[in-house]
């Protein structure tokens, strides 16, 4: 892994760790409801400053906080036409079966490609290093698979490429 | 499906039903493949083993047109089809071409015989190929002026036309590339870079050279702007006589024809699928760990392996002495029924009541009435 990747994770990481202290608290507006406040917003004593973690302009991570919720908004690199294809492609693929990853948004929040939304009941239903884990890795995989399959759909069209040319000689 | 092959599956399979004599009635069938080609198979219950197959298609090139198949076309068709079939003259009214099989002359070997079918169904590859070659060869001199002719106009496969210019010492094939997706378009431009790389590669230079650009060639400039409108750009292949020497002729020109579909297989069967596949793949490791982080994470994943399909073939599979724990217990269940309680206390009812019968002896309380 490079270093300024390990390091970005490393931070978000930690800043993960730190924000990751979620409790249940009812709304302070209506009554009998229980919303993640930061998505609602409505009283800003429970929300903490964001935090916004960039590797460089085309990758960054935002980290919203909250006294019952935590939203996590990712911006994935797409150096080129075809990354910023198969990224488009690859994160609309899993926002549309965001059901499976239970915390993951189906919309992105605005300027960001990918959202996942931890609520404290998501904490008391699973170990918290290992949903850190989860969003560490899946930043990791997210970056490995749009690579190779940039370097597979690359090699695909050389092969195709090549067997094209070759009924000619 | 792809129409970049040769063989037509469809007519593949009609011809096999007709050989095989599945159908004992008069036979008339019309056939559309790729929007503009007409088939139609005629075979009559009487004799059951000739069938007529007449084709009609568009021309190649408006400039070119005509009702019926030139000369050379015919004379390759007659080539071609020496040993399977025969041309008759004239053709059936509507029909470009009109040919007679007589399954009873192709050879009786399996794998002989349907090779000789499959080759009557490449019959559009072959009249396509031969008109394209007759146009290019036969080129006449008003089409040619300082040494390079006109861009000719080709429609193998309706709105998708290419451009052929031919020049002294070579012919070069334009294709406006148009794609209705904008991830095809990405995908399709990285594809053509790899196949300018490729052509330019020491490995390749016997190939013919391909450029692609985004903007259209000065070749094709005056010709109408409908054409010169592109999101894919223009691939430009430049032929020599060296890939149109000999039989590799034939082969050359088809591939030539049919390089728009090449692209777009591609690009949409193979290239999406290939993407969709690896991302489901992806998917499929993530949600592991997402399963995993669960602090009841091992029951659900249980619960979760049960319901899984995968999973069934594992929960199937016992090691052999568990296996023949069963088969054991099983033999043992069967002889314990025979030694069934409930069975003997029935055999035993039985037996009482057919040979231990007590009778019925009258009360002795009872009043017998008197006189």
């Amino acid at each position: 892994m490079a270093t300024t990747l390990r390091l970005y994770l490393t931070c978000i990481r930690n800043t993960l760790e730190a924000a990751m202290c979620l409790q249940n608290f009812p709304c302070q507006e209506v009554e009998r409801h229980n919303k993640p406040e930061v998505e609602l917003k409505t009283s800003p004593e429970l929300l903490l400053n964001p935090v916004l973690i960039c590797r460089n302009e085309a990758e960054k991570c935002l980290i919203e906080t909250s006294i019952n919720s935590i939203r996590i908004s990712l911006k994935v690199k797409q150096a080129d036409e075809l990354e910023n294809i198969l990224a488009k492609k690859f994160l609309r693929f899993l926002s549309m079966r965001a059901e499976s990853f239970q915390v993951l948004r189906r919309k992105p929040v605005q300027g960001y490609d990918i959202s996942f939304l931890i609520t404290n009941y998501h904490c008391e239903d699973m170990h918290k290093h290992k949903l850190i884990d989860f969003i560490v890795q899946f930043m990791e995989d997210i970056d490995k698979e749009i690579s190779e399959l940039k370097l597979s759909v690359n090699t695909r069209g050389r092969l195709v490429a090549t067997e094209f040319l070759k009924q000619f000689i | 499906m792809a129409c970049f092959n040769r063989v037509s599956p469809a007519l593949v399979e009609i011809l096999n039903k007709l050989q095989s004599g599945e159908s004992l009635t008069d036979f008339d069938h019309n056939l559309y493949e790729y929007g503009s080609v007409r088939y139609n198979i005629q075979a009559s219950a009487s004799s059951p083993q000739i069938v007529n197959l007449s084709t009609w298609m568009p021309p190649l090139s408006p400039e070119f047109s005509s009702v019926c198949l030139p000369d050379c076309a015919l004379q390759d068709v007659k080539r071609v089809y020496l040993d399977s079939a025969a041309v008759v003259e004239p053709s059936k009214q509507g029909y470009m071409l009109t040919l007679r099989i007589n399954f009873a002359e192709l050879p009786q070997r399996k794998d002989d015989r349907t090779k000789a079918i499959s080759e009557i169904s490449s019959l559009q590859a072959v009249i396509r190929s031969s008109q394209m070659k007759d146009m290019l060869w036969n080129l006449e001199p008003r089409y040619m002026g300082n040494g390079m002719s006109n861009p000719i106009k080709i429609v193998h496969q309706l709105k998708e036309p290419f451009f052929v210019i031919k020049m002294l010492e070579k012919t070069t094939v334009i294709y406006p590339m148009r794609f209705k997706d904008d991830t095809d378009v990405v995908l399709a431009t990285s594809f053509f870079q790899e196949l300018v790389d490729v052509s330019n590669s020491e490995a390749h230079s016997k190939a013919p050279r391909c450029t692609w650009s985004p903007i259209p060639p000065p070749e094709l400039r005056g010709e109408p702007f409908q054409y010169l409108t592109t999101n894919g750009g223009f691939v430009s292949v430049e032929i020599f006589s060296q890939h149109i020497r000999g039989t590799k002729a034939d082969n050359t020109v088809w591939n030539l024809l049919t390089f728009v579909s090449y692209v777009k297989y591609h690009v949409k069967q193979c290239t999406r699928g290939f993407i969709q596949r690896k991302m489901r793949q992806r998917q499929e490791s993530l949600t592991e760990v997402i399963r995993g982080a669960r602090i009841r994470g091992d029951e659900v994943c249980k619960k979760h392996q049960i319901g899984d399909h995968k999973n069934v073939k594992k929960l199937m599979n016992f090691s052999r002495s568990k296996m023949f724990k069963k088969k054991y217990t099983i033999i043992t269940n069967k002889i314990k029924k025979f030694h069934f309680r409930i069975r003997i206390k029935w055999l035993l009812h039985r037996f009482r009541r057919q040979w231990l019968r007590v009778r019925k002896i009258p009360l002795l309380r009872k009043y017998r009435k008197l006189d």
